[in-house]
């Protein structure tokens, strides 16, 4: 088999073993059979804008079946946002403050020794038709509450952020496997030529643990890694050199062209060169699009305070405009969207993320009002603009954390065994609650959920079956949710 | 139906015979089991439920030779009519290309199925005798563990009798038409198999050509000169050759082809270079990393010498039988040699977690991880197997028990991640020799300082007994210091001491390293207010001891005055907090806090060290200071700090200078002692005697252990390589020692087979399998089979060296031909995977980016080896993070295999063209072409460097577009180029022209 010949048609070429892609090629011609038709007649510039147009309208791949969503937002808060401080109510927690956890004294975690029981120390209030219980902290995002399946149920395989993280995003534990949104951009492509598929934003305060892994391709080709952008982070290498002048610029690209154009011309059955061309081309329109987007300054005043881009609280204003960043994005039809609301492991747990292991109050009082409004903004004006019509929103952390305090500490150590993310928008039935805790909410007990399910979940919403969507590597065929999964079906709309 | 059985006619069968030839030789047996007849046969058979029709006819059938096509028939009749619909309705929801999980690898969908039999190893039916066949005595309940159909009643007796009569017809069998594709390989997979003895050809030109003859192709015309240098030059370098080698070999080519190809490949065989090119590839193999991923993802400084021991094996061509040797045992083999001991640094080369975890089971399930990962390394590289996939059950699709997993892991039971100082005896003795006086020294001046010392303690000690104090002690939830009322435009917060540097065991830090999560200064006018906040104006400056590269405001001295217990100042060196207020403020009193949290939390786990010896001073123009307040008369924090504020005071003068002195002759002995250049300390690992056996884990989880395993070979191979166990406690080195030898005994076919095809993958493009580090099922298959098979023992027959393999395959035809492209072959063969032409390819991404250096004539090939050069700022705060630089600086003009790969890094140039990140073994490069591989070559300020050296090479020159093209593409510009060229110069200068030429298609695409 040739396999070359079964790549499906993408902007970008590539040689790289893919035998086992189940895809089906939806069109009457592969990409290469469509350089192939080029006439020579053409110059070299027409050729390559003519054929990165027609690339453009076909780039699009289908599905497995017919789709409720076609684009991701995933909004992630690493460090192990506390499920049961934020949306996981568990008023035993309040009765049994300060006692020994039931069967489980000094338990060890990953710090070490754990105390008594800790309550929340916020109050936790009805949001919505549904009445759902979500802490005070967040009463901006509260209000979204009958939008919102929540999945309380969740489990990880790893107490560690960085290998939570990854398996949050990769179902692997250990590096080298690609993140979800890969799979995804692996499986429909892109929806825009002049932007990339899979765009991750990370914080200003840096990047989630375990960094470029979580947006990483794994063994999947290149360009279904994430692209890293930021409101405070551009495209990397995408401006013009300050030497360059526009028309040195304009000059050098069409010498480029007549020697490629040449090159390719006494190299015919190669492909790539006409292939690599049309890069060029692309690269030059991203130089167009992406500061267009990422220009905030067009957005109208009351959609800035409405994010609060404007708010004196540094990283509140920073993670806003992120958040207007991401709506931008999927409105220019990227594909996969992965919006980070803090970043790694310091010299201070819970610092720069949500790691509360030994003053969680004074952490949260911190995190949420940076996380509440922007985010809640974000869910708002895509809800206005009829945006959650296709855009399959995620919340995730990698794990939860203990309802017991640290010993000597007034915060709660990582827990692995329970932990709550939520979904919303296309596909998606609001209002839900999917498994449940104990009444402590140490342990997933009801309809235990991991995230394997998660993502076969979020597959079938994007109308891909998770046992189909495979990609051969070093033995096998590998699946984003390896050999597990099943979609949660009473969380479809 | 009461069918005869061939036995009891027996006897009258020649008669019948003849009689029935004649009346079925009448019938078009092809054309059976389409036509109407049999169809009316079966109808009529089924509808009347008698089947007399079809009994009478089988009676007669079923009496005649197997060999005859009317029994045949009639056998398939039966087949169809009886057997097939039971063996559907009972046996394929199992025993199927359907099934959705085959049972027992056995399937009864075809012939062949039967025939090759299940995991029993032998055919489930044995024609005739029914008595024999495995599949009818599990129907009929004969084999005690095995009633099939499994957890359903037993077939009835006419179906038993069916299938009985079915086997004694000697199981007729029409389902061979379809090849069924077997799910997973057994023991008798190709790659598993010994090398043969003899070949149908005796050149590799043969092979090739016999291929592409069986597929009406043919090989290319010989490349032109130009490209064959090029070609091999990158080939065996991964460097371009310059203009004057390309022009001397091609006038030599002219007059003698293949001399001029001999000093070719000599002259590149020998260079330097070689090994760099081909190490690289080998340090994608071995998953070659040098930071340890996961969480922290550290950097790795001294893995280093392992690649240089790479590149040096390679350039020496070392035997790969002694390589793989080191690799897994290098420390044992080579005791004492660093040179060799260095080689098992391979073992630790890996990523692994070392976030420290607490947790017990989390610790279980991280040791296991990190020898998984040395087992999957092992497997992968040296032996083209998964044996990983067989961590939590028996290998899916090769026949690879899970004990063959943890016979592994009992070989590398012992090793642990770090790193040692390897030294030969030579080194550690002259070590010994030149440090030994210094520490005796060293020894004796600090106990004569240390005696003085506790005779001053003593006397501080009895003085701080005696002392009564005014003031209470401090206290890190809120100090109040205060003083007469007085103006201040600035007020700075001077501190001398902190209470960790009392704490029993503690370093002396004197001020640097404690926290302060508050600093309040209060007005004397009522109502009293914190005129510190900063919302009041107020601005704070002070050094930090810690910092985070990609979030500057953290640990900053702005948190003191945030009005907020979140955060905490961390308190640097000078240990000054200096607070500027917007007006005058009269002021008499300060507080100080470092707490955070509500709850009664531990010094140590929370908080830091809190100042405990400070000065509070005011200024009205930031230049003169005056003290207000200070520690006077505090009661110390603890015994130790009450004695060290008395000691500074009980010390006479006498004593001061003594220790003066001590202090001098310490430090010049120190110096001498760092003058002395270390002994050379490497991440190679350490090994330690294993204090258990190894033993299988049910489902790969660490806390679930079944039976116990020895380390020894691994039973998939049994039965081509001599198999090995050893005892359970086994010596630790002895272990690895007794793998690589089963490794590389010249009888275990696989190491040979997978380095030649990595070889060959590396001279053309593809291997002959396309899947380098798993020849097993999932893997793809030989194109070349039998040529694999004669480069693995042409491998064996140059004792395992790859020169001179490299020159068989660099010397024949199908390596020299051209690339050129033919329609009619690219119909035949579109990607030349028979090498009808010799396929085209990108450089790889150090390719590129030497290639970028070498025309530029900015590349440094000394010093070759060493530290790396790195292409990332690399950060550490807990964690670590990578910045890729914006500028590239002479330092880093070192070939691209010398850069220090650091695991989830991304360096510009490097990994957009697919540098793979090293989390795997990547024993394939990806080859992509992406909008981003665009943007960076254009933008980024590397090309614009090396566009500028590259003009400034003939900047002189009035033929400069020749030159230009001479050095970039070692040839002369057309016409045309020159004309677009100069234009393109005129108004847009060199630079513009060179930076184009490096963008070039024909710079990275080789024929």
């Amino acid at each position: 088999m040739n396999v070359a010949d079964t790549l499906p048609v993408e902007i970008i070429s590539s040689t790289v073993n893919r035998p086992t892609c189940p895809m089906t090629t939806p069109l009457d011609f592969t990409r290469r059979q469509l350089l192939a038709q080029m006439t020579t007649g053409l110059t070299g510039v027409a050729l390559s804008r003519l054929c990165t147009h027609d690339l453009a309208a076909a780039t699009q791949q289908q599905p497995h079946f017919a789709p409720r969503a076609k684009q991701v937002l995933q909004i992630f808060c690493p460090g192990a946002a506390s499920h049961i401080d934020l949306w996981d109510h568990k008023p035993e927690l309040e009765k049994f403050h300060g006692t020994p956890m039931p069967g489980a004294e000094k338990e060890v975690t990953f710090q070490g020794k754990n105390g008594n029981l800790m309550k929340s120390p916020w109050a936790f209030a009805p949001a919505g038709q549904s009445g759902k219980m979500i802490s005070s902290m967040l009463p901006h995002i509260a209000k979204h509450a009958d939008e919102m399946a929540f999945i309380h149920s969740m489990t990880s395989r790893t107490n560690t952020h960085g290998p939570g993280c990854i398996y949050m995003n990769s179902c692997f534990t250990r590096e080298g496997f690609p993140s979800a949104g890969s799979w995804v951009s692996y499986a429909l492509g892109t929806a825009n030529e002049n932007m990339p598929t899979y765009v991750s934003i990370q914080d200003l305060r840096g990047e989630p643990p375990n960094g470029k892994a979580n947006w990483g391709n794994g063994f999947l080709p290149a360009q279904h890694q994430a692209v890293a952008m930021a409101a405070q982070q551009p495209l990397r290498n995408l401006a013009r050199p300050i030497s360059v002048t526009d028309d040195d610029e304009q000059a050098t690209r069409e010498f480029l062209n007549v020697l490629n154009t040449g090159h390719a011309a006494i190299h015919p059955g190669n492909d790539e060169l006409r292939a690599r061309m049309a890069a060029y081309e692309l690269a030059a329109k991203m130089q167009l699009t992406a500061p267009e987007v990422s220009n905030l300054s067009n957005e109208p005043a009351h959609i800035h305070s409405l994010y609060g881009t404007t708010d004196e609280n540094k990283l509140k204003a920073a993670y806003a405009k992120n958040c207007l960043l991401a709506r931008r994005f999927l409105e220019k039809g990227v594909r996969y969207v992965s919006l980070y609301c803090a970043s790694r492991a310091s010299n201070v747990d819970g610092l720069l993320n949500w790691d509360a292991h030994k003053t969680l109050k004074a952490d949260y009082e911190r995190h949420c009002p940076i996380f509440d409004q922007p985010t809640a903004a974000l869910l708002t004006d895509m809800k206005q603009r009829g945006m959650l019509d296709d855009v399959l929103v995620l919340w995730c952390t990698e794990f939860g954390r203990m309802p017991t305090h640290q010993e000597g500490t007034s915060g709660r150590d990582h827990n692995p065994d329970a932990f709550t993310t939520w979904m919303m928008g296309a596909g998606v039935k609001g209002g839900v609650s999917h498994g449940a805790t104990d009444e402590f909410g140490r342990r997933s007990v009801v309809d235990v959920t991991t995230v394997y399910d998660f993502y076969a979940t979020v597959l079938h919403l994007l109308g891909l079956d998770h046992e189909k969507l495979t990609h051969y590597h070093n033995g096998a065929n590998r699946r984003l949710t390896d050999v597990h999964g099943h979609v949660l079906k009473n969380i479809l709309a | 139906m009461n069918a005869p059985t061939t036995k009891d006619k027996r006897v009258n069968r020649a008669p019948l015979n003849r009689r029935m030839r004649k009346i079925f030789n009448q019938i078009q047996w092809s054309a059976l089991f389409a036509s109407p007849l049999l169809e009316s046969i079966v109808n009529t058979a089924s509808k009347d439920g008698t089947c007399k029709l079809l009994a009478s006819i089988l009676g007669v059938l079923a009496l005649l030779s197997a060999s005859s096509n009317a029994a045949d028939a009639a056998g398939m009749i039966f087949f169809e009519q009886r057997v097939r619909p039971l063996l559907v309705e009972h046996c394929y929801s199992c025993h199927s290309a359907e099934a959705k999980k085959l049972k027992g690898n056995l399937y009864l969908d075809s012939k062949a199925g039967w025939e090759k039999g299940g995991d029993s190893g032998t055919p489930a039916i044995i024609p005739g005798n029914p008595e024999e066949s495995l599949l009818i005595r599990t129907v009929q309940h004969l084999e005690e563990d095995l009633k099939m159909p499994p957890k359903k009643p037993k077939l009835s007796d006419p179906q038993l009798a069916d299938l009985l009569t079915w086997v004694r017809m000697g199981a007729p069998d029409p389902r061979d038409g379809a090849k069924i594709e077997a799910k997973r390989g057994d023991k008798s997979w190709w790659s598993l198999q010994p090398l043969p003895k003899t070949f149908s050809q005796d050149s590799i030109d043969g092979f090739i050509t016999a291929k592409l003859t069986e597929k009406g192709l043919r090989l290319n015309q010989p490349s032109e000169p130009r490209s064959l240098i090029r070609r091999m030059t990158y080939d065996l370098t991964g460097l371009p050759p310059t203009a004057e080698e390309v022009e001397t070999f091609s006038i030599a080519h002219q007059t003698n082809p293949r001399a001029a190809v001999e000093t070719l490949v000599d002259r590149l065989l020998a260079s330097p270079r070689y090994g760099e090119r081909w190490g690289r590839h080998w340090l994608d193999v071995v998953r070659f990393g040098e930071s340890n991923g996961f969480e922290r993802n550290f950097i790795i400084d001294d893995l280093w010498p392992f690649r240089d021991y790479v590149i040096k094996s390679i350039n020496a061509d070392k035997p790969f039988n002694q390589f793989i040797t080191e690799h897994l045992a290098g420390d044992v083999v080579g005791k004492d040699n660093p040179q060799i001991e260095v080689g098992s640094a391979f073992l630790v080369a890996g990523p692994y977690d070392d976030v420290g975890n607490q947790d017990i089971v989390a610790q279980k399930n991280i040791r296991a991880a990190t020898l998984d990962d040395m087992i999957t390394a092992t497997s992968g590289a040296f032996l083209g197997l998964t044996i990983n996939c067989a961590r939590c059950h028996n290998h899916k699709f090769d026949p690879i028990p899970t004990e063959d997993y943890y016979r592994l892991r009992a070989a590398f039971e012992g090793t642990v991640h770090g790193r040692r100082i390897v030294a030969d005896p030579m080194q550690l003795q002259a070590f010994s020799t030149t440090t030994t006086p210094l520490t005796t020294e060293l020894k004796e001046l600090e106990a004569q300082r240390s005696k003085l010392e506790q005779t001053i303690e003593k006397r501080a000690k009895d003085t701080f007994e005696a002392t009564k104090f005014t003031r209470p002690k401090i206290d890190p939830n809120g100090t109040d210091e205060s003083f007469t009322a007085t103006e201040a435009k600035h007020l700075r917060f001077v501190i001398h001491g902190l209470t960790g540097d009392y704490q029993p065991g503690a370093k002396l830090k004197r001020g640097g390293g404690g926290k302060l999560t508050e600093f309040q200064v209060w007005s004397s006018s009522e109502p009293t207010r914190n005129v510190a906040l900063a919302s009041n104006g107020t601005n704070a400056e002070g050094a930090k001891s810690s910092k985070a590269e990609d979030f500057p405001d953290a640990y900053g001295p702005q948190y003191c005055i945030d009005g907020m217990l979140g955060e905490a100042w961390f308190i640097g060196t000078p240990a000054v907090l200096t607070l500027s207020f917007a007006k005058v403020e009269t002021i008499n009193r300060i507080t100080f806090i470092n707490a955070r949290g509500d709850r009664t939390i531990e010094e140590g786990k929370v908080r830091g060290a809190t100042p405990c010896e400070y000065e509070i001073q005011v200024s009205m123009d930031g230049q003169s200071w005056r003290t207000v307040a200070s520690d006077e008369g505090r009661e110390p924090w603890t015994q130790a700090h009450g004695i060290e504020r008395f000691r500074r005071n009980s010390t006479t003068d006498e004593e001061q200078q003594k220790l003066g002195a001590f202090q001098k002759q310490i430090a010049q002995v120190q110096t001498k002692l760092n003058a002395v250049p270390a002994l050379p300390q490497m991440w190679v690992g350490m090994h330690t005697q294993p204090k258990e056996p190894t033993f299988v884990q049910k489902g790969g989880d660490p806390m679930k252990p079944s039976e116990a395993v020895v380390p020894a070979s691994l039973n998939v191979l049994d039965q081509v390589a001599k198999p090995y166990a050893l005892k359970a406690d086994a010596d630790e080195g002895q272990r690895r020692v007794a793998l690589a030898q089963w490794i590389t005994s010249n009888d275990n076919p696989l190491p040979p087979r997978v380095l030649a095809n990595r070889v060959w993958q590396h001279h053309f493009g593809t291997g002959i399998v396309d899947t380098p580090s798993d020849f097993g099922f999932l893997g793809s298959k030989p194109t070349h089979p039998e040529l694999l098979d004669y480069l693995a023992t042409r491998l064996l027959v140059h004792g395992w060296k790859l020169k001179p393999l490299h020159r068989e395959i660099l010397l024949s035809q199908t390596y020299q031909q051209s690339a050129s492209y033919r329609d009619e072959a690219a119909k035949e063969d579109k990607s030349a995977r028979l090498l009808w032409r010799f396929p085209p390819r990108r450089l790889s991404a150090e390719e590129i980016r030497d290639t970028m250096l070498a025309v530029a004539g900015k590349l440094q090939l000394e010093p070759m080896g060493g530290s790396g050069f790195r292409l990332y700022k690399f950060t550490q705060n807990n964690v670590s993070t990578y910045f890729p630089l914006e500028t590239h600086g002479p330092e880093t003009y070192r070939r691209a295999v010398y850069h220090q790969n650091a695991r989830a890094s991304v360096v510009d140039v490097l990994t957009d063209f697919d540098l793979p990140d090293i989390a795997f073994a990547a024993p394939k490069r990806a080859n992509t072409t992406t909008p981003l591989q665009a943007l960076t070559l254009l933008n980024h300020g590397f090309t614009l460097d090396m566009a500028n050296a590259l003009g400034s090479r003939v900047a002189k020159s009035e033929n400069a577009v020749s030159q230009i093209f001479r050095l970039t593409f070692q040839r002369p510009p057309t016409a045309k180029e020159h004309e677009a060229a100069t234009a393109l110069i005129n108004i847009h200068g060199l630079g513009a022209f060179c930076r184009a030429m490096l963008n070039t298609n024909e710079l990275i695409y080789l024929d």
